[in-house]
């Protein structure tokens, strides 16, 4: 398929007044919830599912993706005027673009973030629309056994490999998959862990999970050990801009970013966070002046946020051609599109064209949005930062129960998202990951499905699954994945003994 | 695991509350075990629904015993830092309690009262619980995000939320 002929195509989807309109509206709450702390783009698209069930799919997912990037670029607004990373991804951003505000270059730290992300962005989609129909022609072809490998592969990098302690990461995985158990098995009708409650039959809703896990969860944890007196928020005069200077020190910065956060985000092994610290480290050593770096390097701000905006188009390419997320807001979109009864996949490709293609070009339209909004309005964006936390979180406790409660009408819905808000708090005391959970929740009965489809394909032996070379592959990267980390671990630790 | 701190010489004393979470994931790995075996084989199924569920249960209990393991051997979790946390302050349960005591209540009067004094005694918890000590503002912000969510909700988008004793007002 010539995939420069289907984007027009696309174009042709996403620029109809009302599609632009969602694809602003979304640009702007995904900004909003960017800024704001204590929600973040995987609860804000979980939270909308409810509401937008009556509108057609593709403009649904027009503005579900505007919210996914403008997350991103709100992400940095927070990050830079209050040092408050609010994901791993941003840490580098609040660490070297904070200390560039304190310094009064608030205006060049935004700027070089936004203009960088807007690149990074930008060349992402280029890259996603031209990878993903290509993935998607290999994909259609392969068995549902290396299926279920590569789900497992997904579940293994997201919960082990990249996170601080693996055994918590895959502790919450198998939490997230235990969850998803409960309700009617699909294949035999069998009921499972329904204890005896009707509500149960179905299933438990994921969006139940993730609102109880990310905002309930969220909001019990800030109240149990708030910071006191006001947030520290440094002052904005006037719009995000550079000078010659800056530009100069930010396009290579840019650019390398955006090579190293794509490829990241592209396989199924998930997180923005490895190509902004590999971003940060690469610039430190190209830089001329290493000595800023720590103190407001302009390079240690316009590369990781160009890495994590390419990392998050990249996400993107496992999401639509293999059904494969690899982060919680991919989950969520994945949620998203079972909800419209569409499965992503290599078939999404022929069977869906308009949405496909329409989703890919909004993202095109979607950056220079957020460009626009994001250069002259950074002092609005600064301001919703001064919105005082009682009344910020009192309002998402409030928003989570309607979300909650239109799914089935049903009180029984709110009192499993108490229970989840507990469950959630829990995590946060004791360091448990919620993502992997929430993949777990999500994949979790693709994962099963495939995995009996492929034993029952080949009579219930297991030999089978390795005797097909590309399942047997992927297993042994799983397995790699899960006891190289721990090996190079134990040998830098012994070697930090030795002298 | 890998986050151990280094062996010391020194017996370590393991934490309690550490050691509860390791004690929960094994209960809830033996509780998903038990409700594995409760589940009947299903019909013409080579592999049956209990084989997934087993996988997960069996999974659980490991894990656990990993973790059981690392917090007698002197493991201590590190709380998350969210962006409006004080990793310093001190932490003050009763602050999350009343929040989901107010939750919990909301949730109850949500049908007979409706969903704008069900959810304004929410925002009203969760504001007291943040520190907000100005009642009348509170109240009176709650309960006007209450009703312009209300009236967004089921006017524009379609939903349907009970109205309780507004019934016939809105």
């Amino acid at each position: 398929m010539d995939a420069i002929q289907s984007l027009l195509a696309g174009f042709d989807t996403a620029l109809t007044p009302m599609n632009l309109l969602w694809a602003l509206i979304g640009v702007t709450l995904g900004t909003l919830v960017g800024v704001l702390p204590g929600i973040g783009p995987a609860l804000t698209v979980a939270l909308l599912l409810p509401v937008t069930a009556k509108l057609p799919p593709v403009s649904a997912f027009i503005m579900f993706a505007g919210i996914y990037y403008g997350g991103m670029f709100g992400g940095s607004t927070t990050s830079i005027l209050l040092n408050t990373p609010g994901e791993s991804s941003s840490i580098i951003t609040a660490l070297e673009g904070n200390k560039m505000a304190r310094k009064g270059r608030a205006a060049a730290a935004l700027a070089t973030a936004a203009i960088g992300s807007f690149i990074a962005g930008t060349i992402g989609t280029i890259l996603l629309t031209f990878a993903a129909p290509a993935i998607a022609d290999i994909a259609v072809q392969i068995p549902p056994g290396a299926k279920f490998a590569l789900i497992l592969l997904a579940f293994v990098t997201i919960s082990a490999t990249f996170g601080g302690s693996p055994l918590r990461g895959l502790i919450s995985l198998l939490f997230g998959l235990a969850i998803g158990l409960v309700g009617t098995d699909l294949q035999s009708g069998q009921a499972r862990f329904t204890l005896g409650f009707p509500e149960l039959l179905d299933g438990i809703e994921f969006v139940t999970v993730v609102i109880g896990l990310f905002a309930v969860g969220e909001t019990l944890y800030v109240a149990s050990r708030l910071r006191k007196g006001g947030a520290n928020v440094i002052k904005l005069a006037g719009n995000a801009r550079m000078n010659r200077e800056d530009w100069r020190r930010s396009w290579k910065p840019w650019l390398r970013g955006t090579a190293l956060g794509f490829p990241f985000g592209a396989v199924p092994a998930g997180g923005a966070e490895i190509p902004t610290f590999l971003s940060y480290t690469l610039e430190k050593k190209l830089s001329k002046h290493p000595e800023e770096f720590g103190q407001g390097a302009i390079e240690g701000v316009a590369g990781p946020e160009a890495a994590n905006n390419a990392a998050a188009a990249g996400v993107l390419v496992p999401l639509l051609t293999l059904g494969l997320p690899t982060s919680a807001t991919a989950a969520i979109l994945l949620a998203a599109f079972q909800q419209y009864g569409l499965q992503p996949g290599p078939l999404l490709f022929i069977t869906n064209t308009d949405l496909v293609w329409g989703l890919i070009a909004s993202l095109y339209i979607g950056n220079v949005m957020l460009l626009a909004l994001n250069l002259p309005l950074a002092p609005v964006w600064a301001r919703l930062l001064l919105i005082p936390r009682p009344f910020l979180y009192a309002a998402i406790l409030v928003f989570s129960t309607v979300g909650v409660y239109s799914l089935n009408n049903s009180v029984f819905d709110l009192y499993l998202l108490a229970l989840f808000g507990v469950i959630g708090y829990g995590m946060r005391r004791f360091d448990f990951p919620v993502t992997p959970a929430i993949i777990g929740v999500v994949l979790g009965p693709a994962a099963e499905s495939l995995f009996r489809t492929a034993m029952q394909q080949s009579s219930g032996d297991v030999g089978a699954l390795l005797r097909q070379p590309l399942t047997a592959f992927l297993l042994l990267v799983v397995l790699a994945a899960l006891v190289v980390p721990q090996v190079l671990k134990v040998r830098a630790r012994r070697q930090s003994t030795q002298p | 695991m890998t986050d151990l701190p280094p062996p010391s010489p020194a017996r370590v004393t393991p934490s309690v509350p550490d050691l509860l979470v390791a004690l929960g994931v094994l209960l809830l790995g033996g509780l998903l075990l038990w409700g594995t075996l409760q589940i009947p084989f299903g019909i013409n199924a080579v592999i049956g629904p209990r084989a997934f569920p087993l996988i997960v249960s069996v999974g659980l209990l490991g894990l656990g015993t990993a973790l059981l393991v690392a917090v007698l051997r002197g493991h201590r979790a590190e709380p998350a830092a969210e962006e409006d946390t004080d990793p310093d302050a001190p932490v003050d349960l009763r602050q999350p309690a009343l929040i989901l005591g107010g939750f919990v209540l909301g949730a109850l009067v949500l049908q007979p009262l409706g969903f704008v004094l069900g959810t304004a005694l929410m925002y009203v918890s969760v504001g007291a619980a943040f520190g907000e000590r100005r009642w009348p503002l509170l109240v009176g912000v709650g309960l006007a995000v209450a009703l312009v969510t209300y009236v967004v909700f089921t006017r524009g988008l379609g939903l349907t939320l009970p109205p309780g004793v507004l019934r016939g007002v809105l």
